[in-house]
């Protein structure tokens, strides 16, 4: 039985990072089909750096993923601090409200947010281009939440409501109190739920296809256009570049989780 | 004797509809150790939480140095708290929660480490200044709590069951400490515990609390030598209480005879509730005693013998240092002291018969061994 658990978790495993291997192989060979290995090369990347178009595309989804994660991770926090104060049972609606927009298609959210935004810049703002870099923060910034809220919650409604009485006691208002002491308690909450916002705006395709302008085009609406033609092996660098970064913010997260739990079993 | 620094006016608080107090009247003097003691859901810590200013009552007012503070928050009141479980801040070491307040209005920077160091020794903490506070032990952490605390200054300290969580000698020396330090600093104690024993030994004045209401205010022995109804006697120590007959002044009947007592202002043969303590009945050979009854069991409690004594089909507990054998006959006498005399209350009735004493006994030892698993 127990032989059998391990083969099969090593077999789920396989399926799932085969991909991943494969685009990595890919990004360090010297030929330009996949199907054959042709040599060992740095030159992908070489290549990668090389071209400004395709690094102003990663520019921009850095700039759009860490201004979206950002804020809100602000507004999430303090939507956390202002859904935990209330009465139980209207916590739990707001919670589900907060809850829906994740389970909700991305299709659905990105024509739904893409059809308000024409509306509101053409027919209330009277603007000819609605579609702008505000538009796809702002959208970015409305997916994000929900992650940010489900990350902090859970450490808010852990944590030792007397510490703010403690707090106010002492001598302070309610809100040096939340900077003062509940920051400090949240903290991881709050980290894990920023780097989980940052991938899902960082890799984000079918909410920013409909929302954004001609002007800011992010890296994954670009990519999709490749599709249709072959895709330049310098892509595969750039997404291997790519599955680093995401694998390292992973672990750093769950290092932190780690360590509060270690923290609190001390405790 | 000193001012009055506190007072309750006619304090109720309601939960969503339920009545947690229900006219709460009460006033607390400058330097004086006041204990709101009572079984847990009695309102204690209600109380004590308006005092603090985290709830607003529902009605009636708070003045503290008579000015009305029903609105005032918690951070503008010259009052600190010692939270239940302490509520130390995790992420700051011992000094940082001690000077915490400090900070926080703003005091300089060479006042906060003088006045920390100067209660790190009044809670026997010197050298633990940069401890975390999660290798302090219970005592310890409990330490911390006061000295954050009192290194403001307050005008009253707050302390919801600060000793529940410690064991039963660091909860004796505790409570040594606690008395100490008040005397010492000269700071109005306001004390919440379900604990009668800690209450009776710390207080200058307990307030005896069950059911939103205040069933009586004195002094320890007062409150243990005159309990003013059942519950008040039932619950601050062991006591049985009968029916009986005040037939005049001084003059009690219950049990079909008549008693000597020092208890008079009842009208003619009116009702009473007649309470007599276990350790005040002397035991004497059947044909000396007011009363003969036979042992029904006894239980050894090191320091004496709880024996239940059936009289007429009615068992009292007395607590006594000879041994007597279950099924031998004895006879009591009573000194007039030795009973009190209580006005019949909603209580009456409720509490003081030891008939089902053993089964009692038996649930207690139970419940005991299913914490432990």
């Amino acid at each position: 039985m127990k032989k059998a658990n391990k083969i099969i978790t090593i077999a789920i495993f396989i399926f799932l990072y085969i991909p991943m291997l494969v685009l990595i192989v890919g990004s360090f060979n010297e030929g330009k089909s996949l199907a054959r290995f042709d040599g060992f090369t740095f030159e992908q990347y070489a290549e990668l750096f090389r071209d400004p178009d395709l690094l102003a595309l990663l520019g921009n989804s850095l700039i759009i993923s860490i201004l979206a994660s950002l804020i809100a991770t602000v507004f999430g926090t303090f939507s956390c601090v202002g859904i935990n104060s209330l009465k139980p049972r209207m916590r739990n609606t707001v919670m589900s409200l907060t809850n829906i927009p994740m389970t909700n298609p991305d299709i659905v959210t990105g024509i739904s947010l893409s059809l308000l935004f024409v509306f509101v810049g053409t027919k209330m703002l009277g603007q000819r281009n609605s579609l702008t870099f505000w538009t796809l923060l702002i959208a970015h910034i409305t997916f994000d939440l929900p992650y940010v809220i489900l990350n902090v919650m859970p450490k808010l409604q852990q944590m030792d409501r007397s510490l703010v009485d403690a707090a106010m006691d002492l001598g302070c208002t309610p809100i040096e109190s939340f900077f003062k002491v509940t920051i400090h308690e949240i903290m991881p909450g709050i980290v894990a739920g920023a780097i989980m916002a940052f991938t899902m705006s960082l890799d984000d395709f079918v909410i920013s296809y409909f929302v954004t302008g001609m002007d800011f085009v992010t890296l994954p609406v670009e990519i999709y256009s490749y599709t249709k033609k072959p895709i330049p092996p310098k892509i595969y660098a750039m997404f291997t570049l790519l599955f680093l970064l995401i694998l390292v913010l992973m672990i750093t997260m769950n290092l932190l989780q780690l360590k509060s739990e270690k923290k609190k079993a001390r405790g | 004797m000193s001012k009055e620094l506190i007072r309750l006016r006619d304090l109720t608080m309601e939960f969503d509809g339920e009545r947690i107090l229900d006219g709460i009247n009460l006033y607390i003097n400058d330097h004086e150790f006041l204990t709101l003691l009572g079984p847990s859901g009695c309102g204690k810590t209600t109380t004590l939480r308006i005092i603090g200013g985290f709830l607003t009552p529902t009605s009636g007012t708070v003045t503290f140095d008579g000015k009305r503070i029903n609105d005032v928050p918690p951070y503008e009141r010259q009052i600190n708290t010692v939270f239940q479980r302490y509520a130390l801040f995790p992420h700051l070491d011992v000094y940082d929660n001690i000077a915490f307040g400090l900070r926080v209005n703003k005091v300089p920077k060479d006042e906060i480490d003088r006045r920390v160091h100067e209660m790190l020794e009044v809670v026997s903490l010197k050298g633990y200044e940069h401890r975390r506070i999660n290798n302090l032990s219970g005592g310890q952490q409990q330490r911390v709590a006061i000295a954050r605390a009192l290194v403001n200054r307050p005008k009253v300290l707050l302390l919801d069951e600060p000793l529940g969580a410690l064991d039963l000698r660091l909860r004796k020396d505790m409570q040594n400490e606690l008395k100490r330090i008040q005397q010492a600093m000269g700071i109005t104690f306001i004390y919440v515990t379900h604990d009668q024993e800690e209450a009776l030994s710390m207080s200058d004045t307990i307030v005896v609390m069950d059911k939103g209401r205040i069933q009586q205010i004195g002094k320890p022995e007062d409150i243990y030598n005159e309990p003013k109804n059942a519950f008040v006697a039932d619950f601050i120590g062991e006591s049985n209480i009968l029916d009986g007959v005040m037939l005049s002044d001084y003059k009690v009947k219950f049990f079909g005879r008549v008693f000597d007592c020092v208890d008079k202002g009842f009208a003619p043969n009116e009702p009473v509730d007649v309470v007599i303590r276990p350790e005040d009945i002397d035991i004497v050979p059947p044909q000396q005693g007011h009363l003969v009854g036979t042992v029904t069991s006894v239980t050894f409690k090191g320091l004496n013998y709880d024996i239940i004594v059936e009289f007429k089909g009615f068992k009292w507990l007395i607590q006594t240092t000879d041994y007597h054998g279950e099924g031998s006959t004895i006879g009591i006498r009573l000194n007039p002291e030795d009973i009190h005399i209580m006005k019949k209350s909603e209580y009456s009735g409720m509490f003081g018969d030891y008939s089902s004493y053993s089964a009692e006994y038996d649930e207690l030892t139970e419940d005991a061994g299913d914490e432990e698993e």
